[in-house]
C-alpha cells in the first residue's frame, strides 16, 4: 500500500538547515498495524504528515497505492487524501463550533455524501463507537476520551483503507487512552491500515509492527508476535 | 454543504459576540448611510421627469454682460413665448409663466382664503406640463382672461367639498375670477410648485423686459442644436430694435464696445440640480451635496470593511484550526472560499436588514433636516431593495474575499501542530487598512469643522443691516398702500414700535432690476432698484456713508432722488458721486427722468452669499407694498399684537401677516446649514464605525500578547508601561493616517469653498483639532482594551495556553 523509498525531507529557515528526514525507506501493507517511534524530533511526525500527503518530501519517492504521490499538487494531494486517509491527532483537533454528529459528518459533506446517507452512516458509526448518547454534544462538553472517540470516528467515516494517528492517546489518561487503543484494534482487526506515530511503548504493543526513528533515519523496525497482545 | 456553512456561520457569530457586533452594527450604519444616500439621490434625480416628454421641455434664459454688469438668469421677456409658438417649426408649443411672489388672499362668498404661490400663465401652459385634471381640461381652462385654475388643495380650502368649476373667486379684492379646471398636484418634484394659476392675456412687445420664465416644448423628431441655432439667429434679430431704443446704440455698437448678451436653453431635468443663476423661482438642490453625500457613504462603507476584513484576519490564528482540520477532512480551498464568503455574506445580510429598520428610524430625521419627504416605501421600493442587496452582495463578497483566500491558505500541517507562525503580511495589511480607515475618518473630522466655520462665518458675516427686531407685513390692498404714511403714527404711538417704514422687497426676496444712466452718458446701466420709504435706513439699521437720507421735508414726490450704495458707486465709476444726476427710464418710449444722488450706504446682502453685492439704487416712492416695524427687544410679543389690533382696524379686510426679516434672510443660508447638519450626523457615524473596528484590533491584540503582558508583568512591568506599550502602535497609525488626510482634505475644502462669494480663509485649526481629536478617540477606545489587559493577574495571562 505505501512504499518509501529513499525519502527525504529538509527544513530550511534563512540559516539554519536541519534534515527531518534522510532517505528513508520502507514499505507498509494493506491490513498491517504499525508504530512509529523514537524521542521528540527524530521525524516521526514529519513522517506521518508526508505519508498523509499533509506535506512534502523533498527527494526521493512516496508511492501510495502503485502510484507516485509525493509531488503532486495540493489539489491532486486534497483528492487522493480525502478518499483514502483518516486522521486522528493527539489534540483531536475537533471544530468547536460543530456538534458531535456534524464533526463526524463532516468529510462525507466534503465527499459529497448524500445527506440520507450521511445521516445514516454517522448514527451508526457513532453508536458503534459508544458516543450515540452525545450526538448533539459540543466538544467542549466532552471528556477528552468522548473527544477522541470522535475524532476516530470521524477519521472512520469514509471508511478509509488507511488511518493516520499522530500520538492518539497523548492527551488521554491512561483508561481513556486505553480505550482509544482498543478502537484501533477492533480497526486493524476489520481490516483498516493503520499507522500510528506515539511515545508509548504500550500502544505501541497494540501494533504489529514497530519502526524506531533516530535523527531522520530509521535504525530498528520490530515486529509484535501479537497484534493485540498487550491488556 | 450549504446548509453546513450557514449553521457554521450562525455559530461562529455566537461565539464571537463581540466581532460579530462590531461587524454587522458597523456595516448597518454603513449600509443605513448607502441607503438614505440613495434615497435621497433619487429623490433629487427625480425632478420633472413625471412631466410627458419632460425630455423636450427647456427653459430659456439670459446671460448677459453689459456695462460692467454681469447677469446670468433664468428669465426671458413678454413676446418670447408667442414667438415660439408661431415662428418656429421645431416647437410643439411654449408657454409664459409670472409669479406671484407674495400670498395672495382669495375670497369665495365669505370664506377667505390666503393662497400661497400664484402664477400668471398663457393658456398653453398646461400643454406644456401635463398637470392631471380633476375638473375641466389643459386645452380650455384658460382661454378666457378670467379664468383660473387651481389645486385641489387650494379648491378644497376655498370650496370646501363643493365642486368649484364655474364658481366665482376674488382675488386681492381687486379682480373676480371664474375657476375654469382643478388639477392634482404633480405626481413628483418640480422646480415649481404652484397654488393656482391666473390666464394671463396681456402681451408687452418689448424683448429687453426680461419679467417673465419661458418654457418650450419641442417636437419629437426636432434636433435641438438645429433649434437652438434658429432661435439664436431669430431672437438676436428682434432684440436689436429695442437696443437701439434704450442704449442709442445699434446692436453693432453694443457689442463692438464689449458687452455680451445671449439667450441660454436650459434643459428642464437639468434645473434642479444644475441651475444656480439669479432670479430662481425657488431657491434650487445643488449637485454638490450628490456628490458629497456618495463621497461619505463611499467613506463609511470603507471604514466598515475595514472593520470586517481586519478582525476576521486578526482572529485567522483561531480559526486556523478549522481551516486545518477541514482541509484534512478533504476540503478543497475552494470549498473553503465558498465557506468563509458564505460566513462575510451572512453578516451583512444579517446588516442589510438591521439597516433597512434603522433606514426607517431615520428618515424622519434625515427629512427634517434635508426638508425632503423621502419615503422608503415608495414606488421606487423594488429599486431600493435591489440596490442594498446589491450593495450587501458586493460589500459581503469584497470584504470577506481577502480574510477567505487568506484563511482558505493555511498549510493544514502547519496550523494543525499549532505552530502557526503570526503572519508578517496579514499585520502590515491590517495596519495599511486601519490608516486608511483613520484617513477617512480625519477627512470627515476636519471637513466638518471647516464646513461648520463657513458657515458660522456666513452667519456672523456684517450682513450691512439687522433683521431681529423687524417685523415685514404686507401691505394688501391699494387705499392701505396710498395713505399708509399718515397711518405710520398710529403704530409709532406704541412706544415698542421704534421705527416704521416700507419696501419694494427686502433682504431675502429676489431683487429687481431697471436701467439707469448717468446725465451726460449716453449709455444705460442696469442697476438693481429697491423702492423704498421714510426711515428705511433707519429701520434696517443700514449704514449711511456719504450725504443724507431722504428726508421727508425735502423732497417732493415729483422728482426722484437717488440713495446708492458702495458697489453701484464703484460700478458707475464716479468720483463725487453725491450730487451728480442720474436718469430713470420711465416707460415704453424710453425716455429719462432725471433725479440727484443724495447718498451713499454701506453695501448691505439681500442675496444669499452665493451672489455677489449688486449695484443697488434705492429710490423714495409713494406706493411701496411691504411694511416693516422695527419693534424693541422687550415685550415683542405685546408688541406685535398692538401693531396686529390696529393694523385690523384700519385694513379689515385682509388678516394680519407678518414675518421676522432675519428669519426671511435666514432662508437663504438654511439649505447649507441643512447640509452642514447632516455632514455633521454622518462624520460621527463614521467616527463611531471607525472608533469600533479600532476596539475590536486592540481587544484582539490585547488577547493575542496576553502571554507576553502576563511575563512583563511578572518582570515588573508597570500598568502604565503596558498600556503604554499597547496603544503606541496605534497612535502612530493614527499619525500616519493624519499625513495623508490633510492634503486630500485640503483640495477637497478648498474646492468646496470655492462656491462662496465670501469664503473663510483656510484654517489650520481643524487640521490639528481634528488629528487631536482622531488621536483622543484612538487612545481612549485602545486604552480601555489595554487597560483591562495591563491589570489583569499574570497568573490568568501565563495560563492563558
Amino acid at each position: 500500500m505505501i512504499k518509501l523509498n529513499k525519502l527525504t525531507k529538509v527544513y530550511r529557515t534563512d540559516e539554519i538547515e536541519s534534515t527531518a528526514l534522510n532517505e528513508v525507506s520502507f514499505e507498509i501493507n494493506q491490513g498491517e498495524f504499525v508504530s512509529i517511534m523514537g524521542p521528540s524530533g527524530c521525524g516521526k511526525s514529519t513522517l506521518l504528515n508526508i505519508l498523509g500527503m499533509l506535506d512534502k518530501p523533498e527527494n526521493g519517492s512516496y508511492k501510495f497505492l502503485g502510484n507516485e504521490v509525493g509531488h503532486l499538487n495540493e489539489k491532486g494531494r486534497s483528492d487522493v487524501r480525502k478518499k483514502n486517509i483518516g486522521f486522528i491527532f493527539q489534540n483531536f483537533n475537533l471544530i468547536d463550533e460543530l456538534t458531535v454528529f456534524e464533526n463526524v459528518e463532516l468529510p462525507l459533506l466534503y465527499n459529497k455524501v448524500p445527506a440520507s446517507e450521511r445521516k445514516q452512516r454517522v448514527n451508526e458509526l457513532i453508536e458503534k463507537i459508544g458516543i450515540g448518547h452525545r450526538a448533539n454534544h459540543f466538544p467542549q462538553q466532552l471528556s477528552g476520551g468522548q473527544q477522541q472517540r470522535v475524532a476516530v470516528a470521524r477519521a472512520l467515516i469514509t471508511k478509509p483503507p488507511l488511518i493516520l494517528a499522530d500520538e492518539p492517546t497523548g492527551n488521554l489518561d491512561s483508561s481513556h487512552g486505553n480505550e482509544v487503543m482498543e478502537l484501533m484494534c477492533e480497526l486493524h482487526e476489520a481490516g483498516t491500515t493503520i499507522v500510528m506515530v506515539t511515545h508509548s511503548s504500550h500502544d505501541a504493543s497494540y501494533s504489529g509492527r514497530i519502526i524506531n526513528l533516530l535523527d531522520g533515519q530509521i535504525v530498528s523496525e520490530k515486529r509484535n508476535k501479537l497484534s493485540s497482545a498487550a491488556v | 454543504m450549504f446548509k453546513n456553512y450557514i449553521k457554521v456561520a450562525f455559530r461562529t457569530l455566537n461565539k464571537n459576540r463581540v466581532y460579530a457586533t462590531i461587524n454587522i452594527l458597523g456595516l448597518a450604519l454603513g449600509l443605513t448611510v448607502t441607503i438614505l444616500v440613495f434615497l435621497f439621490i433619487k429623490d433629487e434625480t427625480s425632478y420633472e421627469k413625471h412631466w410627458d416628454g419632460y425630455e423636450r421641455i427647456y427653459r430659456t434664459g439670459i446671460k448677459a454682460d453689459m456695462m460692467g454688469q454681469k447677469m446670468n438668469a433664468p428669465v426671458s421677456c413678454s413676446p418670447m413665448a408667442n414667438a415660439f409658438r408661431t415662428e418656429f417649426t421645431d416647437v410643439e408649443t411654449a408657454t409664459r409663466v409670472q409669479t406671484i411672489n407674495q400670498e395672495i388672499l382669495m375670497r369665495h362668498e365669505q370664506n377667505k382664503v390666503y393662497i400661497q404661490k400664484g402664477a400668471r400663465v398663457d393658456s398653453t401652459f398646461f400643454k406644456v406640463f401635463d398637470y392631471e385634471f380633476i375638473h375641466g381640461n389643459a386645452d380650455a381652462a384658460l382661454k378666457e382672461t378670467n379664468a383660473i385654475v387651481l389645486t385641489e388643495e387650494s379648491a378644497r380650502k376655498l370650496f370646501g367639498d363643493k365642486n368649484a368649476l364655474g364658481e366665482i373667486v376674488n382675488y386681492d379684492n381687486r379682480q373676480d375670477y371664474v375657476v375654469r379646471g382643478v388639477v392634482k398636484d404633480p405626481k413628483g418634484h418640480a422646480h415649481f410648485q404652484f397654488d393656482m394659476f391666473l390666464a394671463d392675456h396681456q402681451y408687452q412687445n418689448i424683448w429687453m423686459n426680461n419679467g417673465w420664465y419661458t418654457y418650450v416644448k419641442l417636437k419629437e423628431d426636432a434636433s435641438f442644436d438645429a433649434f437652438k441655432a434658429e432661435m439664436t439667429r431669430n431672437f438676436m434679430k428682434k432684440i436689436e430694435p429695442d437696443v437701439e431704443r434704450f442704449l442709442k446704440i445699434t446692436a453693432e455698437e453694443f457689442f463692438a464696445q464689449g458687452n455680451a448678451f445671449e439667450y441660454q436653453l436650459q434643459p428642464l431635468k437639468d434645473i434642479h440640480l444644475h441651475s444656480k443663476m439669479d432670479f430662481e423661482i425657488k431657491q434650487n438642490g445643488d449637485i454638490i451635496y450628490i456628490y458629497v453625500f456618495i463621497g461619505i457613504a463611499l467613506l463609511v462603507i470603507l471604514i466598515a470593511g475595514i472593520n470586517f476584513m481586519n478582525l476576521s484576519t486578526a482572529r485567522s490564528g483561531k480559526r486556523a484550526k478549522e481551516v486545518g482540520v477541514r482541509k484534512v477532512s478533504g476540503a478543497s480551498r475552494k470549498m473553503l472560499i465558498t465557506q468563509f464568503l458564505t460566513e462575510s455574506v451572512i453578516q451583512s445580510f444579517i446588516a442589510l436588514f438591521l439597516a433597512f429598520i434603522l433606514v426607517e428610524l431615520f428618515l424622519p430625521g434625515f427629512n427634517n433636516i434635508m426638508e425632503t419627504n423621502i419615503t422608503l416605501f415608495n414606488d421606487y421600493l423594488g429599486k431600493t431593495v435591489l440596490f442594498a442587496l446589491l450593495v450587501t452582495l458586493v460589500y459581503g463578497l469584497f470584504a470577506g474575499s481577502y480574510p477567505a483566500f487568506f484563511l482558505s491558505a493555511f498549510q493544514p500541517i502547519s496550523v494543525l501542530k499549532g505552530d502557526l507562525t503570526k503572519t508578517k503580511g496579514g499585520a502590515l495589511l491590517r495596519k495599511a487598512l486601519v490608516i486608511i480607515q483613520f484617513t477617512a475618518s480625519t477627512i470627515l473630522i476636519i471637513g466638518m469643522i471647516i464646513i461648520f466655520k463657513q458657515i458660522s462665518f456666513l452667519h456672523n458675516k456684517d450682513i450691512g443691516f439687522k433683521g431681529d427686531q423687524v417685523i415685514v407685513v404686507p401691505l394688501q390692498t391699494d387705499p392701505m398702500t396710498e395713505n399708509f404714511r399718515n397711518y405710520k403714527d398710529i403704530f409709532l404711538k406704541n412706544s415698542n414700535v421704534l421705527s416704521v417704514t416700507r419696501a419694494s422687497y427686502y433682504p431675502g426676496d429676489n431683487p429687481n432690476q431697471s436701467m439707469f444712466a448717468l446725465e451726460g452718458r449716453e449709455e444705460q446701466l442696469p442697476l438693481w432698484n429697491m423702492e423704498v420709504d421714510y426711515d428705511f435706513f433707519k429701520t434696517l439699521d443700514i449704514e449711511l456713508l456719504e450725504g443724507r437720507k431722504f428726508e421727508i421735508e425735502k423732497e417732493s414726490d415729483s422728482i426722484p432722488y437717488f440713495i446708492l450704495n458702495e458697489t453701484a458707486v464703484k460700478n458707475l465709476n464716479i468720483e463725487n458721486a453725491v450730487g451728480r444726476r442720474l436718469g430713470r427710464y420711465t416707460g415704453n418710449d424710453g425716455s429719462l427722468q432725471y433725479g440727484n444722488i443724495i447718498g451713499i450706504v454701506k453695501d448691505f446682502h439681500i442675496e444669499g452669499f452665493n451672489q455677489p453685492i449688486r449695484p443697488m439704487i434705492l429710490t423714495i416712492e409713494k406706493n411701496v407694498w411691504f411694511a416693516s416695524f422695527k419693534i424693541a427687544k422687550n415685550d415683542m410679543n405685546a408688541t406685535i399684537d398692538y401693531i396686529e389690533t390696529e393694523w385690523n382696524k384700519l385694513e379689515p379686510t385682509h388678516p394680519f401677516r407678518y414675518t421676522f426679516l432675519d428669519q426671511k434672510f435666514g432662508a437663504l443660508l438654511r439649505q447649507q446649514e441643512n447640509f452642514g447638519t447632516m455632514f455633521l450626523f454622518l462624520t460621527i457615524l463614521a467616527i463611531i464605525i471607525s472608533a469600533m473596528g479600532l476596539y475590536g484590533l486592540a481587544s484582539y491584540t490585547a488577547e493575542q500578547r496576553t502571554k507576553e503582558i502576563g511575563i512583563r508583568k511578572v518582570l515588573g512591568a508597570s500598568v502604565s508601561q503596558i498600556m503604554n506599550m499597547l496603544t503606541k502602535d496605534f497612535i502612530k497609525l493614527v499619525l500616519v493616517a493624519n499625513i495623508f488626510a490633510w492634503p486630500i482634505t485640503y483640495l477637497l475644502a478648498k474646492n468646496w469653498l470655492s462656491n462662496f462669494s465670501y469664503q473663510i480663509d483656510m484654517p489650520l485649526l481643524p487640521y490639528v483639532f481634528a488629528t487631536l481629536l482622531a488621536l483622543i478617540i484612538a487612545l481612549i477606545t485602545v486604552s480601555f482594551q489595554a487597560y483591562q489587559s495591563a491589570n489583569s493577574d499574570p497568573v490568568d495571562a501565563l495560563k492563558y495556553e
